[in-house]
């Protein structure tokens, strides 16, 4: 007796990689990394104490540095104290750092802070909203901002010796003044 | 159909069967994003919890076994290295 086959033959390599395609394809889900020159999304979120809101959008104008942190995440504390020392050396109306912890307690991001305080504001983003909007793909990631909102420079990872070359890209971004040089362009990356 | 049109629709049938079920299996499995690497940073679930203590360790085993380059690191096994 003859019997069929549940698919042609020749169907079958094209089935299956059909198939993998279709798993690889969702579990890719390949993460939209923010790049420089692109606007900074917008967000607001409760700050950490939670007494007030963190919102990007009230540091226009000026130059922002906006960092991810985690309490378990090493190289977040490490940057943490050099990034307000930093921010020490610039005129609080020139530079803005904003700081978003994703820590899934809060609590042990306010332990942290405890410990060592900050002269800046951190949102607290459990659910990780907000890194998702920036599509950030290595802990810490830090972005400065520019006074116009556009992304300049993304800083993944942290070691001591970053600071210098932060301080100097922030210099070069408050140097640009009110008016962001080549924006009309469509510059402004580099 | 000849033994070998019915070789080839089995060995098919299998490969794709095997493949639906690596695909539905592989479901789940779940990719981590950067922020959600709390259990993972966690020093208990580091490799070598105590780096200093796993070298110290891998060098006496290579001294006692006179191992070569079995973590790096060359020897005799005279127990000097």
């Amino acid at each position: 007796m003859k019997r069929r086959p549940v698919l042609p033959t020749r169907w079958h390599p094209g089935a299956l990689s059909f198939a993998f395609a279709l798993v690889f394809a969702w579990h890719a889900n390949p993460a939209m990394a923010l790049d420089e020159g692109e606007q900074a999304p917008s967000f607001t979120a409760r700050s950490l104490n939670g007494t007030e809101k963190v919102s990007l959008s009230k540091f226009k104008g000026k130059v922002v540095y906006l960092d991810f942190w985690a309490s378990w995440c090493t190289p977040c504390l490490v940057s943490m104290p050099l990034v307000d020392e930093l921010r020490k050396e610039f005129p609080d109306d020139e530079l803005q750092v904003v700081a978003v912890n994703v820590d899934n307690d809060a609590a042990k991001g306010r332990a942290f802070l405890q410990r060592r305080p900050v002269g800046f504001p951190s949102a607290s983003d459990p659910g990780g909203q907000i890194p998702e909007k920036y599509g950030i793909t290595t802990m810490p990631t830090s972005f400065l901002i520019d006074r116009g909102g556009i992304v300049r420079y993304v800083h993944k990872g942290f070691r001591k010796a970053d600071v210098s070359d932060l301080r100097e890209k922030i210099q070069a971004l408050v140097n640009e003044g009110s008016v962001p040089a080549k924006r009309a362009t469509g510059g402004g990356r580099r | 159909m000849n033994d070998f049109s019915k070789r080839t629709t089995r060995f098919a049938s299998l490969a794709l069967a095997l493949g639906l079920l690596l695909a539905v299996t592989s479901l789940g499995c779940a990719q981590l994003k950067p922020w959600e690497r709390e259990i993972h940073a966690r020093q208990d679930m580091a490799w070598d919890p105590n780096g200093l203590e796993a070298q110290r360790r891998g060098h006496v085993y290579f001294a006692k076994e006179a191992a070569m380059s079995g973590g790096g690191g060359g020897g005799g096994g005279c127990g000097c290295n």
